[in-house]
C-alpha cells in the first residue's frame, strides 16, 4: 500500500514509530556499548539575530542533526528552552538579542544552562553571555571573560566604515579584521591533540579569560584572505594569541563561545570541531519532546503539491527582485548593523536550495495553518522587497520598509525550516541519521581510534582503530 | 532529460486556465534535438488547439558563441505556414533558465490575460490593466509590478489587440523579426503579454570538455574578422545587404548584442535628441534599439532620413506592428512623414510580400540570400539556439562542432542524419 493512501491514524502510527527511532541508540565499537542519540537544538532567530544563523542550518543539515527548532525573543521567555539540549546563538546585534530578551529571557538562559543546557554562541551570540555593566547586556554576566577589542579611543580605520566599530556607553568596540583567520585548537580535554585550521571572523570578540583551561582555540595568525580594518600591528596585538573560541561551565550544563563563525558552511574542519564540542557537551538528559502529532494537519497529494507551489512562485517572486536590488548600492543600518541588499538573498536562497527536496517529501507535516501562515509570510516578504525597489526609484528613504524586511525573512525562513525540517525527520530513515549523527561522537580521542573523512563534510572514509 | 534542459513542459489551455505540466523525454530530444525540432513536433500534437509554442535550442544559454536564441512557432496568419519567429537579446535566456524547456500555449482566455513565467512556475495573470497600452508601457507596467528590470517581456501592441494581420510580438521595447502575424495570434488568444524571467541553472554532462571546446571556438572567432563588424550597418553590410553606414553613422549611440553574441547586431540611435547635445539631457528616452535590418533597409530605400527611419520604426515597436510590413506598403504608397506614416497603421493590412516564403523569419529583403543553404543554416540555428544572423557569419561553427558540442552537453549522441531528418521535418 502506499503511503498515500494510508490512514491517518496509521501515519500516526508511523510518526511514534519514527519517533521512537530518534530516541538513544546503542553502538557496538571494540566491545563497548557507547549510548547517543540526536541532540534537539534550538536556534535563535529572534529580534537582533541576522542571517548568520543560517549557517547553522546549514553544518547541522550536513551532519544529519534534523531535530531543530527555530526560536524567537518570545520564545526564549516562555519555557521553550525547556525542550532542547542545545540553544545556539549566531550573528547579528548583541545590544538588539539582550534588550528583546531583556531580564526575563536572561533568567530562562540561566536556568537553561544551569540544568545541563548547552549554550553555543557565536559571534554575537558570543558577547551576549560575556560580563557587561551595560544596559541590558548586564543581565547576562555569565561568563568572566574580557574582550580585547574594547577600547577608549577609537583606531583609523583602514576599510569598511560601516562595519569597522560599535559604540560600547562611553567606549568602542572595534574590529580588527574580518574574513578568514588561523585558530589552532588548545588541544586540552576533551580534545587531544592540538590543531590548526581556518574560520571567517565577522566582527566576533577576542576574548581573554583567567583559567586557561577555558580556552578551547586561539587566534594564531592571519591569513591572506584576512582584510585588516586596521593598522595590522594593532590587529596582531588585539587578536593574536587571544581566546577564539571559551569553555565555561555553568551549574550542569556548559557555554561555548565562539568569535570567529565555526559554523559558515565554506570551513569543514571548523564545522566538525564544533560539532565535536558540542556532543561533548552535551546534556546527558533528553530534553522534553512534544508529542509531534499533537496539533498536526499531514499535507500529501494535491493538497501538498498547492502548498508549495504557492510557497515557491513567491520565493521566486522575492528572489527575482532581490537579484535586481543587489545591483543597487543601497544599504541600510538597522539598529548597530549594516545590512547590505545582498543579505536579503542569503535568506532566500537558503530556502530556495531546499524547495527541490521539499517537494519530493511524500508528506509534509504543519501545525494548524502553518501552510497558509508560511505563504501569506511570503506574500508579504515580496510585496517589502518590490515596495524597496519603487522606493529606490523613486528617491524615497527604505529604511522602515527594509527593517520590516529583514524580520519577515527571519520570520518565514524559521517558519519553513520548521516545517522542513519536521517533515524531513519524519520521512528520514534512523539509520541514516545516526550514521552521520555519530560522527562527532566518534572522534572522542582514544576512545574508538581515529576516523578518516573523505569529503569535505566529514562522510566517514573508514575508522582506524 | 538531465542536462541543459530543466526537464519541464508545460501546456496552458487558455480556454480553461489549467497548466499541466509533463517531463522532457530524453526519446524526444534524441529524435527531434531541440529548438525548432520540438516546437514544431509540439505544435503538430496540439494542431487542433492552434497553439503557439514557445522554446529554446538545445545549447540556448550556453557558453557557445552566440547561444541567444529563442522560438516561438505557430501558424502564421500571414502566410499559413507553421513558421518559427527569433526571440533575441535576452529572452531566449531568460526563457532558457525559466525553468521550463517548452511551453504551449492553447484556445484562448475570456478575458486578457498575461503569462508569468518565472523559475518553474507558470502564472496565468488578469492583464485588464494592460489591454489598450502600447508595448512600451505593458512593458514598464510588468517590470514596474514585478520589480525587476530584467524580466523579458514578449508582447502585443494596439494592433495585436485590433488582430491586424500585420501585428508583431515584440521584445520588451524593441521590434522582433515577426514577420509572420504572430501578434494577431496572441490578440486573438487574450494573451497580451508573456513575462520571463529565468534564475534557474543548467547541467552539463562533460563541463570541462564542454567549456574547453567553446573556449577553443571563442579563440578561432575571434581571429575572425566577422568579430570587427560591429552594430547593425556593420552587419548588414557584411552580408551583402544595403550599406547603412554613412546613414546611421551621425545618429549611432552605441551598438549591443545579444546574449552572448561576439557580434552586435543592434544599435541604439538617437531619434529624440541632438546626437551633438553635450548636457544632460532632460529627454525621457532619446533613442530607439535598432533590431532589425530589413525594416530598416527598407525604410532608407523609400528615402527616408535614418532619424525618420527610426521614428517609423518606433513607432512600429509601439504599436507592435511589423515595421518590414509597414516599410512596403508605405513605400507602394509614397509615404516618407512619420507622422503620416503612423496614421496609417489602424487601416494597413496585408498581404506583404516581407513575410517571405520560408518559415524561418526573413532578415533581408525576399529575394536576396533566401534559399535551400539559407533555409538550412536558419534551421540548424533555430534548433540549437543560435542567433541566426551571427550562426550566418561564423564559418567556425560547423554543424559537426556543434552535434558534438550538443553531445558532450548531454550525454546523448546527435548523428547529421538525425539533424538531416528534423530539418526535413520543420522545412516540411
Amino acid at each position: 500500500m502506499g503511503i498515500f493512501w494510508l490512514k491517518i491514524s496509521e501515519i500516526k502510527t508511523q510518526i511514534r514509530s519514527n519517533r521512537a527511532s530518534q530516541q538513544p541508540k546503542k553502538m557496538e565499537s571494540r566491545g563497548q556499548e557507547t549510548e547517543f542519540r540526536i541532540p534537539k537544538i534550538g536556534i535563535y532567530t529572534g529580534k537582533g539575530a541576522s542571517h548568520s544563523w543560517l549557517w547553522f542550518v546549514e553544518i547541522f543539515e550536513r551532519l544529519g542533526f534534523y531535530n531543530l527548532c527555530f526560536l524567537t525573543e518570545f520564545d526564549l521567555v516562555s519555557d521553550s528552552l525547556e525542550k532542547v539540549d542545545v540553544l545556539a546563538v549566531s550573528g547579528g546585534d548583541t545590544f538588539a538579542i539582550a534588550e528583546a530578551l531583556g531580564p526575563q529571557g536572561a533568567r530562562q538562559l540561566k536556568t537553561f544552562i544551569t540544568r545541563g543546557g548547552l549554550y553555543l554562541g557565536s559571534c554575537a551570540g558570543a558577547y551576549l553571555p560575556l560580563n557587561s555593566s551595560k544596559e541590558h547586556l548586564n543581565h547576562f554576566n555569565f561568563v568572566p571573560a574580557k574582550i580585547t577589542n574594547l577600547t577608549k579611543t577609537l583606531p583609523e580605520a583602514h576599510g569598511m566604515r560601516e562595519k569597522f566599530c560599535t559604540c560600547y556607553g562611553c567606549s568602542f568596540i572595534f574590529h580588527a579584521v574580518r574574513e578568514a583567520v588561523e585558530v589552532t585548537t588548545s588541544g586540552l580535554p576533551p580534545f587531544g591533540e592540538s590543531a590548526t585550521f581556518t574560520a571567517p571572523l565577522y566582527g566576533g570578540p577576542p576574548m581573554t579569560v583567567t583559567n586557561p583551561a577555558s580556552v578551547m582555540a586561539t587566534y594564531t595568525a592571519f591569513t591572506d584572505k584576512t582584510l585588516f580594518l586596521v593598522d595590522r600591528k594593532l590587529a596582531e596585538n588585539t587578536l593574536l594569541g587571544n581566546a577564539a573560541v571559551i569553555r565555561e561551565k555553568m551549574g550542569h550544563g556548559h557555554l561555548h563561545l565562539y568569535g570567529p563563525h565555526f559554523e559558515h558552511p565554506h570551513f569543514s574542519k571548523a564545522n566538525l570541531f564544533l560539532a565535536d564540542a558540542m556532543m561533548w557537551d552535551m546534556p546527558h538528559q533528553t530534553a522534553q519532546t512534544a508529542n509531534p502529532e499533537d496539533g498536526m494537519n499531514i499535507l500529501s497529494g494535491s493538497e501538498k503539491q498547492r502548498f508549495i507551489r504557492d510557497f515557491k512562485r513567491e520565493l521566486s517572486n522575492s528572489r527575482i527582485v532581490a537579484a535586481g536590488l543587489e545591483m543597487l548600492p543601497l544599504k541600510w543600518t538597522i539598529g548597530s548593523k549594516v545590512y547590505e541588499t545582498g543579505k536579503i538573498r542569503v535568506f532566500l536562497e537558503a530556502l530556495w536550495q531546499r524547495i527541490r527536496s521539499f517537494e519530493k517529501e511524500r508528506l509534509i507535516l504543519v501545525r494548524a495553518d502553518q501552510n497558509d501562515l508560511l505563504v501569506q509570510t511570503a506574500l508579504h516578504v515580496t510585496k517589502s522587497i518590490r515596495q524597496i525597489k519603487k522606493g529606490w526609484d523613486q528617491k524615497a528613504d527604505t529604511l522602515k520598509t527594509a527593517t520590516l524586511l529583514f524580520n519577515l525573512l527571519n520570520k518565514t525562513s524559521a517558519l519553513f525550516l520548521e516545517i522542513y525540517f519536521r517533515s524531513k525527520l519524519f520521512h528520514t530513515d534512523s539509520a541514516e541519521v545516526g550514521a552521520r549523527c555519530i560522527v562527532p561522537l566518534l572522534r572522542r580521542p582514544g576512545q574508538f581510534g581515529k576516523i578518516e573523512y573523505e569529503g569535505s563534510y566529514g562522510q566517514i572514509k573508514k575508522m582506524v582503530a | 532529460m538531465e542536462y541543459l534542459a530543466s526537464d519541464k513542459i508545460a501546456i496552458v489551455d487558455l480556454n480553461t486556465g489549467d497548466i499541466t505540466e509533463d517531463e522532457l523525454d530524453e526519446d524526444l530530444v534524441l529524435d527531434k534535438i531541440g529548438g525548432a525540432g520540438i516546437t514544431k513536433h509540439l505544435y503538430d500534437q496540439h494542431a487542433a488547439d492552434n497553439p503557439i509554442v514557445l522554446g529554446t535550442g538545445l545549447l540556448t544559454g550556453t557558453l557557445v558563441p552566440g547561444s541567444s536564441l529563442g522560438i516561438m512557432t505557430a501558424k502564421s496568419p500571414s502566410t499559413g505556414k507553421v513558421s518559427h519567429v527569433p526571440l533575441n537579446l535576452d529572452a531566449g535566456i531568460e526563457l532558457k533558465y525559466s525553468g521550463f524547456d517548452y511551453i504551449v500555449i492553447k484556445g484562448s482566455a475570456d478575458k486578457p490575460v498575461y503569462l508569468w513565467i518565472h523559475d518553474g512556475i507558470l502564472d496565468i495573470n488578469d492583464a485588464g490593466d494592460l489591454w489598450g497600452k502600447d508595448t512600451w508601457a505593458a512593458t514598464d507596467h510588468i517590470r514596474d509590478e514585478m520589480g525587476d528590470d530584467l524580466i523579458q517581456v514578449l508582447s502585443i501592441g494596439q494592433a495585436g489587440e485590433k488582430a491586424s494581420d500585420l501585428a508583431q510580438i515584440g521584445i520588451n521595447y524593441w521590434q522582433s523579426a515577426d514577420r509572420s502575424g504572430f501578434g494577431k495570434l496572441c490578440g486573438e488568444k487574450n494573451l497580451k503579454l508573456i513575462a520571463i524571467r529565468g534564475m534557474g541553472l543548467l547541467e552539463i554532462s562533460e563541463p570541462e570538455a564542454f567549456v574547453e571546446d567553446c573556449a577553443e571556438l571563442i579563440a578561432a572567432i575571434r581571429s575572425n574578422n566577422t568579430t570587427q563588424k560591429q552594430g547593425i550597418a556593420a552587419v548588414s553590410t557584411a552580408l551583402g545587404e544595403e550599406d547603412l553606414g554613412d546613414w546611421l553613422a551621425p545618429l549611432t549611440h552605441r551598438h549591443m548584442a545579444c546574449f552572448n553574441t561576439p557580434v552586435a547586431t543592434n544599435t541604439f540611435i538617437f531619434t529624440d535628441e541632438d546626437p551633438a547635445l553635450l548636457e544632460e539631457t532632460t529627454v525621457t528616452e532619446p533613442g530607439f534599439l535598432l533590431t532589425d535590418i530589413f525594416p530598416l533597409v527598407a525604410l532608407k530605400k523609400a528615402g527616408l532620413s535614418a532619424k525618420d527611419a527610426g521614428l517609423v520604426l518606433k513607432a512600429c515597436a509601439k504599436y507592435g506592428i511589423d515595421g518590414a510590413a509597414v516599410a512596403e506598403l508605405s513605400a507602394k504608397s509614397g509615404l516618407t512623414s512619420p507622422e503620416e506614416i503612423e496614421k496609417t497603421f489602424p487601416d494597413l493590412k496585408g498581404p506583404v510580400e516581407s513575410a517571405g516564403k520560408s518559415v524561418f523569419s526573413p532578415w533581408a529583403a525576399v529575394g536576396q540570400g533566401i534559399n535551400a543553404d539559407w533555409e538550412r543554416q536558419q534551421a540548424v540555428a533555430y534548433i540549437l539556439g543560435l542567433h541566426p544572423i551571427w550562426y550566418q557569419m561564423a564559418t567556425e561553427l560547423t554543424e559537426e562542432k556543434l552535434l558534438d558540442l550538443a553531445g558532450l552537453g548531454t550525454e546523448m549522441e546527435f548523428t547529421r542524419e538525425t539533424l538531416d531528418e528534423v530539418i526535413g521535418d520543420i522545412l516540411a
